[in-house]
């Protein structure tokens, strides 16, 4: 009966902060991670919980969780069957997490939990979603280091969120903003992309960086294509998601034009040179497959359409919360 | 769908004491009948003597698959005999996923057994696929051995298995038996399509849980016709389907993005080479199917692609209800 009350007094406690750290095969890094992140939380003197998802680890990270839980009941543990990957464990994470501000880090020790303090007093100058900026990254260049900095320009230009430093782990978001995102596939890459489809005001800040001691990185350049492929679909996210025709009729559009302009040169070839249709086969080519494609996309268009209509998406009205009392002032920038 | 065009014999429970004793039912089996009437009162038989023998409270569930025969009066008889007997009569014949979807839904049971009387599984030998699953295992499937049927049904198996250990990396030798033991919070957790019941190995697999298999004997004779043309071809492209569900389901544009780059890239190049030999003069093209290829694989690769972004639209507006991972435990 004692141990019920106890329990649902924790259950009613506001939460403040939540920090959500998705692990996989990190046993060398749990314990330090948790002891400085642990020293951090305190210090705020706000009600927090630390939410560990163990992604299917192989390691012993899962039975190193579970005595740091004994030891502090503020961590929170969500083992995954199998592997599911970083977006996957960070939905599970978001989903579990209850507080008002949720944090998000690697558990690899490259960010420093130090700068979560200021990172929260960024987040409560006014905005939804606060991003690190790794600006003295300490990768090795050629392999890590290159490569994010053109996925970071061409993820900026295609999604219009001007951020240094988007593939940085160290993020702060309103739980109304998280709560919105469903993160599947590899979305997590594209969370401040997400975020400003739910209209969230998004800045960043600059937060240290440290050299991988224990472990290995998780991350390989391979994965080049699938970021493209993934981009294309995040831009039509973003600029059609409530319109999807415009996008597939503009396409179809630019076919025809080409279908029709084909018909006018093949039309003068015919009248004014005197030559035989089948002489100008490129062009009848052209004509058909352009016509018929542009066609194509206005039905798609419809079709992708009838999609969002019938879609469970509920329309962003995003209408300014206050913070802990703040009242958020959009001049605060 | 399938569970409102059912008449439902449930056995009539009278009094406390048998609701209690019907609520302490440990193992359900769900059996698909179909044009069995020949020697169904033998099977059931067979079953309800390699149950008992298990010592723990079960109940059967038969699915009659709208027989053709007298299958559906000799069941009611049975299941007017027996108490831990129900009996599912479907309205048409849905087929076997639909008919484990129904029985699933009436099974009160913590374990599951599943299978169908098509592939003729020996009863006595269910025993053996509970002590497997006892040994630590959340699936066992029944690996039909010696296996008693046509080549040209052992040639598409050997396929899809071929396949299925590829793509799930599932090494079992009978993934599509239909014949299987699981938990029931297995079933509970991943999404059963239509027609897919002969994946759940392979979806179960996919969610992490632990899979085995136990070898069973094949009764032999058969219970129905051989199978069209159209048959063989559904099952093979089946194949597909779990290609799709388990790899590409919630990134469509990761195949087709991939498969439309490649197409766009053999056009591009095609037609470049076209262009140029045109333009440096080395004569007509007008009448080259090769062209007819480079402009159809240009355009069908930018369909590819265009096909995806709608998939990815799909995925993206239902994205509230996708779970993509499958939680083990959560210490709080």
């Amino acid at each position: 009966m004692m141990k019920q009350l106890q329990m649902i007094e924790v259950l009613e406690k506001n939460i403040d902060i939540s920090l959500v750290v998705p692990l996989y095969n990190e046993e060398e890094n749990i314990r330090i991670l948790h002891d400085s992140v642990r020293e951090v939380l305190d210090g705020l003197g706000k009600e927090y919980e630390i939410i560990f998802i163990d992604d299917g680890s192989k390691d012993q990270t899962f039975e190193i969780l579970k005595t740091l839980h004994d030891d502090n009941p503020k961590v929170k543990i969500i083992k995954f069957r199998t592997n599911f990957g970083q977006s996957a464990a960070m939905a599970a994470g978001f989903e579990a997490a209850r507080g008002e501000v949720v944090f998000a880090m690697d558990g690899d020790l490259q960010n420093d939990p130090r700068d979560i303090p200021r990172l929260l007093t960024t987040l409560e100058a006014g905005y939804d979603v606060v991003s690190g900026w790794r600006k003295n990254r300490k990768d090795k260049l050629i392999i890590r280091k290159i490569p994010s900095r053109l996925a970071n320009k061409l993820i900026c230009s295609v999604t219009k969120v001007k951020l240094h430093d988007t593939g940085c782990s160290l993020k702060v978001f309103r739980s109304e903003i998280i709560k919105r995102i469903n993160l599947y596939g590899e979305l997590h890459r594209f969370i401040p992309a997400l975020a400003k489809i739910e209209g969230a005001r998004i800045t960043e800040m600059v937060v240290d960086h440290h050299p991988r001691k224990y472990g290995k990185s998780k991350y390989n350049i391979t994965r080049t294509f699938r970021v493209i492929v993934d981009l294309m679909a995040m831009n039509l996210f973003i600029k059609y998601l409530k319109t999807p025709l415009r996008f597939f009729g503009m396409i179809g559009s630019l076919f025809i034009t080409f279908g029709i302009l084909s018909i006018l040169w093949m039309l003068y070839r015919v009248y004014f040179f005197n030559k035989s249709l089948i002489d100008i086969n490129v062009l009848l080519i052209s004509l058909f497959l352009f016509m018929a494609t542009g066609v194509q996309f206005f039905v798609w268009g419809f079709l992708a359409d009838l999609i969002v209509r019938t879609g469970k998406r509920k329309s962003v009205y995003l209408t300014e919360v206050p913070l802990n009392g703040k009242t958020l002032a959009e001049e605060s920038k | 769908m399938a569970v409102t065009n059912t008449i439902v014999h449930v056995p009539k429970l009278h009094s406390e004491k048998q609701k209690r004793i019907y609520q302490e039912i440990k193992l359900s089996t769900i059996v698909s009948i179909y044009n069995h009437g020949k020697n169904v009162e033998e099977y059931f038989l067979t079953l309800k003597s390699t149950l008992d023998g298990l010592g723990v409270k079960y109940e059967i569930i038969f699915i009659d698959d709208n027989s053709e025969d007298d299958t559906y009066s000799k069941l009611v008889k049975i299941a007017q005999q027996h108490q831990n007997v129900k009996l599912i009569k479907m309205r048409s014949h849905f087929g076997e996923a639909s008919a484990f979807e129904a029985g699933f839904k009436m099974s009160i049971g913590e374990y599951i057994i599943f299978y169908t009387t098509r592939v003729r599984p020996d009863a006595r030998d269910l025993p053996k696929l509970i002590t497997k699953l006892n040994e630590g295992y959340d699936l066992v499937v029944g690996w039909r051995m010696p296996r008693k049927d046509g080549l040209l049904n052992k040639l598409i198996s050997s396929g899809f298995n071929f396949i299925a250990r590829k793509i799930a990396n599932l090494e079992l030798n009978d993934i599509n038996s239909g014949i299987f033991v699981v938990r029931r919070n297995v079933i509970e957790n991943i999404q059963i399509y239509g027609g897919l019941n002969q994946f759940i190995p392979i979806l179960a697999k996919k969610q992490g849980y632990r899979i085995a298999e136990e070898k069973i004997a094949q009764l032999s004779g058969t219970f129905r016709k051989s199978k069209s043309i159209s048959e063989y071809l559904q099952r093979s492209l089946d194949i597909l389907t779990v290609v799709f569900l388990t790899k590409y389901s919630k990134k469509p544009i990761h195949f087709l993005g991939f498969a439309g780059g490649i197409l766009m890239l053999v056009g591009g190049i095609i037609n470049l080479y076209l262009f140029f030999y045109r333009i440096l003069g080395y004569g007509s093209i007008a009448g080259r199917p090769l062209l007819l290829l480079g402009a159809l694989s240009l355009v069908i690769g930018i369909q590819m692609i265009a096909m995806g972004l709608i998939g990815e639209m799909i995925i993206f507006t239902h994205a509230g209800d996708i779970k993509e991972y499958n939680i083990e435990e959560v210490i709080e």
